[in-house]
Parts: C-alpha cells; sequence; structure tokens
C-alpha cells in the first residue's frame, strides 16, 4: 500500500552563525491515504517544521520525501507550488486569509493559480462555503467576520482544489473551545464522509481525541507512532487492512 | 485534426483562457491593494503625473501652434513668395510696426521673376451686426490686382455669395465670422465697421486657419480711407513667373529692397531689415525650432517621469515587505514565482497607468483652457492638437515606466520562500 507522503531518513538542519541545529533527526514517517493523523509536540518539539515538509512548504536538509511514490525532495519552489496547489490543502492557526478580499475570493484564490475557468470556480466556491454554513457571508470580510467564521473560510479554502491531503497546523489555537470543537467536527465529518486524508498539528491533548493515529515528536524525533485502536479505518480496493505499531 | 490533438488544443486554448482569468482576478488583487493605501498610492504616483502633464500639455500646444503656422503656410502656393517688414531674427524689428512703404512694393514688383505684387494690409476693427459686436481681423487688399492671386494661389472660396467689386464698401466675411461670430449673419445684409456701412457680399470656406477664418475682407482703398493709413502695407505677396526658381528670385528681392533701404538711410547692407520667405523656407524654419522645442520638451518630462518611476520602485518595495506574509500564503495556496511576479507587476504598472491617466487629463485641460483663454483674447491664435497617437502614447509609456519601476521589488518578492515568508511577523 502506497503511502500518500513518505518521509524517508529526513534531517532538517539550520544554520545559526557558526553552529549547525538539526531540527529534525532521521524522520521516517508515512502517512497512509485516508488516515487522520495528529502530529503531537511541545513547543521546540520541531512539529511545525514537519507539518512544512509534509505540506512540501520546504524541502529537507537531508533524506527523500515521496508523494505518492514520487521523489519531491529536489523540485524547484514552481514544482513545489504546483503539488501543493493540486494535492495539499492547509488551515493554519492564524487562518491566513487575505485581508483585502471577500471570503468568495478568498475561497476562489486556489483555483485561480490552478487556472480554473471563472464560472466553475464561483460555483464551487460557494458551494465550499454553504457547506461551512457561511452561505450568506460570502461578500464579508475576513476584518468583518469572527475567529470561528474565519478558519471555516479557511476550511473551505483548503478544499477549493480538491486536495489529496488537508494539514491544519493548530486549527484552534485561536479560538475558544467551542468554536475549536465545531472546526474539529467539520474535519472529522470530511474525513469521515469523504476519506479524506488529514493531518493536525497540535501540543492539545484534547484535539489529538479526534483522531486515532498519534504521531508523537520531541526534540526533532519521532518517539512514538500509534493507533488508538489496532484498526486502521481506511479500505481500499475492497479490503480493510489490519496495522500493527 | 486527431483526438489528440484536438484534445492537446482544448487544453492549451483552456489553459489560456484560464491565465486570461487569471490576469482579471491579478488587477483585481492589486487595484485592491492600492486602494488600500489610498494617499500612499496618490503621492507614488505624482512623480508620472508631473512628467505625462509636462508632455501632454506642452506637445499639445507646441504641434497645435505647428499645425496652425503650417497651416497657414499651406496656404501659400509654391510660387508664392511673402514679404514682411523686419527681420525674422531680430524679433523687435518684427514687432516694431514697421510697414512696406508703396516704393518697396514696386520694387519687389520690378525684381526680374515677378509676375504681380499684391499688397496686404491689417487691422483689428469692431463690427457690428443686428445690434451685435465683435472683434474682426479686417484684412485689406487691392481686389482688383489681386482677388485671382488668393482665389487661384492662396485657395480662397466662395461658400455664398459674391466676390466684391474693387473700390466699393463691400465685405466677404471668413466662415469663423459668419458661423459663430454672427450666427444670424446672411449675404446681402449690412454691417458696419467704424461708422460706415458695408454689404456683405459673400461668405468665404473656411482656409484651415482660425486667423484667417476670422477675417473680414475689404478693398485696399476703403480701408485706406476707413483707418486713415493711405500708403504702405504690413505685408506683400509675390507671385512668381513662370520658370522661375523660387529661392533665386526671393535672394533677388531681398538684395533690392535692401539696396534701396541703404540708399536711403545709409545702413550697412547686413543690417537686414525685411523678411522673404518661400514656403518652403518657412516650413523647415517652423519645423526646425518647433522640432528644437518639442526634443526639449520632451527631454525635461522624460526626468520627471524616472523620478516618478524610482518613487514607484520605492513603494514597491515597500508594499512588498508589508505584505512578505500575504506571498507566503499565496505560495502555500499555490502560486507560482511566475504569478507572484505578474501580481506585483501589475500593481506597479497600475500606479504608471493612474500617473500617466492623471497627467493626461491635467494636460488636456490645460492645453484647452490656454486654447480658449486665447479665443477670448485674440492675441494669438492657437488649437492645442491633441491627437489619440499622443494620448495613447502616454498612457503606455507611464504603464511600461510603472512595471519596468516594478521589475526589481516584484522579483524579490517572488524569491522569498514560503517558509520564511509564512513565519514573518
Amino acid at each position: 500500500m502506497e503511502p500518500l507522503i513518505k518521509l524517508e531518513n529526513v534531517w532538517k538542519k539550520y544554520k545559526l552563525g557558526e553552529t549547525e541545529v538539526s531540527v529534525l533527526k532521521e524522520i521516517n514517517l508515512d502517512i497512509q491515504p485516508g488516515t487522520f493523523a495528529t502530529i503531537m509536540g511541545p513547543s521546540g518539539s520541531g512539529k511545525s517544521t514537519l507539518m512544512y515538509l509534509l505540506g512540501l512548504l520546504d524541502i529537507p536538509s537531508e533524506g527523500k520525501i515521496y508523494m505518492r511514490g514520487q521523489d519531491v525532495s529536489e523540485f524547484s519552489e514552481d514544482k513545489l507550488a504546483e503539488l501543493r496547489g493540486e494535492k495539499i490543502g492547509f488551515i493554519f492557526q492564524q487562518f491566513n486569509l487575505l485581508q483585502n478580499l471577500t471570503a468568495l475570493e478568498n475561497v476562489m484564490l486556489p483555483m485561480i493559480f490552478q487556472q480554473v475557468p471563472e464560472a466553475e470556480r464561483k460555483d464551487k466556491a460557494m458551494k465550499l462555503l454553504e457547506s461551512v454554513n457561511l452561505g450568506k457571508r460570502i461578500n464579508h470580510k475576513p476584518s468583518e467576520m469572527s475567529g470561528g467564521e474565519q478558519q471555516r473560510i479557511a476550511i473551505a479554502r483548503s478544499l477549493a482544489n480538491n486536495p489529496e491531503i488537508l494539514i491544519a497546523d493548530e486549527p484552534t489555537g485561536n479560538l475558544d473551545s467551542t468554536t475549536g470543537k465545531m472546526v474539529m467536527e467539520i474535519l472529522t465529518k470530511l474525513h469521515r464522509e469523504q476519506n479524506k486524508t488529514i493531518v493536525v498539528v497540535t501540543h492539545d491533548p484534547n484535539i489529538a481525541h479526534y483522531s486515532r493515529n498519534i504521531i508523537h515528536i520531541q526534540d526533532g524525533l519521532i518517539v512514538a507512532n500509534h493507533f488508538k485502536n489496532e484498526e486502521v479505518l481506511w479500505a481500499e480496493n475492497g479490503k480493510t487492512n489490519l496495522k500493527n505499531v | 485534426m486527431k483526438a489528440g490533438d484536438k484534445k492537446s488544443v482544448f487544453m492549451a486554448l483552456s489553459k489560456l483562457g484560464g491565465i486570461s482569468n487569471g490576469v482579471k482576478e491579478y488587477f483585481k488583487i492589486a487595484i485592491k491593494s492600492i486602494a488600500r493605501r489610498r494617499v500612499r498610492s496618490w503621492l507614488t504616483t505624482i512623480g508620472i503625473v508631473i512628467g505625462v502633464f509636462l508632455i501632454v500639455s506642452l506637445l499639445s500646444l507646441s504641434q497645435g501652434l505647428k499645425n496652425a503656422v503650417l497651416n497657414q503656410l499651406n496656404m501659400i502656393g509654391k510660387d508664392l513668395i511673402m514679404i514682411m517688414p523686419g527681420d525674422i531674427s531680430n524679433f523687435t524689428s518684427l514687432v516694431s510696426g514697421d510697414e512696406l512703404s508703396d516704393e518697396d512694393i514696386k520694387i519687389i514688383e520690378q525684381t526680374e521673376g515677378v509676375a504681380k505684387v499684391v499688397s496686404i494690409d491689417y487691422t483689428s476693427v469692431v463690427m457690428r451686426y443686428n445690434n451685435q459686436k465683435k472683434t474682426v481681423l479686417l484684412y485689406a487688399t487691392d481686389w482688383r490686382r489681386g482677388l485671382d492671386v488668393f482665389k487661384n494661389d492662396v485657395g480662397w472660396s466662395l461658400a455664398d455669395g459674391r466676390w466684391p467689386a474693387p473700390q466699393k464698401n463691400e465685405i466677404i466675411v471668413g466662415s469663423i465670422v459668419a458661423s459663430e461670430m454672427f450666427p444670424s449673419l446672411r449675404v446681402g445684409t449690412e454691417a458696419v465697421i467704424k461708422g460706415r456701412k458695408f454689404i456683405i457680399v459673400g461668405i468665404l470656406n473656411s482656409v484651415g486657419s482660425k486667423q484667417d477664418d476670422s477675417m473680414v475682407g475689404i478693398d485696399s482703398n476703403i480701408f485706406a480711407s476707413l483707418t486713415g493709413e493711405r500708403t504702405g502695407a504690413k505685408q506683400a505677396m509675390a507671385k512668381l513667373k513662370a520658370g522661375y526658381f523660387p529661392d533665386v528670385v526671393a535672394e533677388k528681392i531681398k538684395s533690392n529692397l535692401n539696396e534701396n533701404r541703404k540708399r536711403q538711410m545709409g545702413q550697412k547692407e547686413t543690417d537686414s531689415s525685411y523678411t522673404v520667405l518661400t514656403s518652403e523656407k518657412v516650413m523647415s524654419i517652423v519645423g526646425n525650432i518647433l522640432g528644437i522645442i518639442q526634443a526639449v520638451i520632451i527631454g525635461f518630462a522624460s526626468i520627471a517621469i524616472i523620478v516618478g518611476g524610482i518613487g514607484i520602485m520605492n513603494t514597491m518595495y515597500t508594499s512588498v515587505t508589508e505584505r512578505i506574509k500575504e506571498i507566503g500564503i499565496m505560495k502555500a495556496i499555490g502560486a507560482k514565482n511566475k504569478t507572484i511576479t505578474t501580481i506585483f507587476l501589475i500593481e506597479s504598472g497600475i500606479f504608471g497607468m493612474l500617473g500617466g491617466l492623471g497627467g493626461t487629463l491635467l494636460g488636456v485641460l490645460l492645453a484647452k483652457a490656454i486654447e480658449i483663454y486665447f479665443q477670448v483674447h485674440p492675441l494669438f491664435y492657437i488649437k492645442a492638437d491633441v491627437s489619440p497617437q499622443l494620448i495613447l502614447f502616454s498612457l503606455t509609456f507611464s504603464f511600461l515606466v510603472g512595471c519596468i519601476s516594478g521589475y526589481f521589488p516584484a522579483r524579490s518578492a517572488a524569491k522569498l520562500k514560503p517558509v520564511d515568508a509564512l513565519r514573518y511577523e
């Protein structure tokens, strides 16, 4: 079973003046299609850096990254951008919407970069916003909306190009617990109903409860990678697979 | 066409459609960014506005001046020579109010190669018609001798009525006198000039210059009795005999007149106080002078535009810095380097174009205002020539300056790494 994203012996190092600091060390990680995984770790553990690599926002200093079997470790910036646009949807802690654009325009933006025709992208954006209950706010700007509404726009945007994987970086970090719960339920629903592959990065154990696959990271190393049940949720080609870690 | 070919053509076309769709959205993004910082945006465009304003106003006026002069000259047939008192290179002598004496006219007539001389005099007078009073240019020539020169060589033609009879109180009017100054004017009716009644016997077709279309033609003998100026003329036109070269005859006229003046006043022969012009000579003088003026205008205006371009570059660098995080977000959701570059180039291009639009508008307004001023105070007839080419050039040039100025900032935006950009606070 080919993983959606595979990190093989990945290191990420930064030069701070004269010294070289390894933020990620010897990371080996497979994200299978249809997984809902949580990467958990304290502040400074390297979880954000790991997220950037999984999201193809950065390339490793050493090691390889494969996407559906294709080695993307040395892809150019433009090729990575193309892949990201097609296959990866992002949800950020700070929402990261473009303040000048309306909700509808924000959701349409990834489709513009993929050259989707106007009528089609408008239609799709409207449907996505309706699916997160923001159908009546499409012409409002992010500054006119609450945190929860902004994050829902971000979720809609992340789905614009029908990506294979959603990567959420502390998606509830700037939200109150009720709104945070609502956001996680949207993600859970996407996983359950559309079998979306979702990776959430967080330090909050309450958020981790939503997924079965928990990956613990500490000081740049993956220290644990387990499923809460031994049964794996995904099914491919009619077969269900068991996996023991 | 094979199915595979059809598919690839369709893909290419839809990509193109997508790209052009994308460009429309990038324009929207750029415009929203500009609108967000209104004051800064206006300040950014000022340099370009000034440069384009200078180009449009001064070039349109100088071109209008050129057209006016050349139009006047076009009236003059190739075998006509204009003689005026005063030296064209000595401005004060030109406006001193000197006149050609009757003797001067005789000398011109006797010069070899001259078939006929027509003397011309003019002055501003008030004409009264139907209780309306307007200032017109009273233009006097000897109808008997000069009418066919005006008809054949200068190109006058009648729109209505007939040519005046010599030595009668009959006048003809230019096209503007009939159409704009006195709209109710009819052939066969009376007008009053300096207390004397005249019958308007004819209306001329437009001869192409505002000055000439605003004139009222009168017989020089009547003019003499009307104004008290019995001798002399402000200008003379000499018609060439067939087979003579205009330049050669012009030189002869000039030397004959100067010799006579020298004899009369004992002045040095080099101290020329006559201007003898063939139409070609005038056209080339005018062309040269105005060409230099226009080159100087373009030179100065270009400096202003370059300074404006630097202003745009500065604003764009600031804009990029302010939007580092936004650039990171766009890259994260799939924008390639080229897309980021395009977005910022469009923004700087818009700055350029806004400056171009503002400058063009102000330039046209000023040129038209000057034109109207001289319509009301007829010291000088000038029409601003605001050609579509000038406007198109100004807008295109300012857009290009904007794009060029924005190139380096746009490139620096595109080079940002998504991770660094997203982390930027």
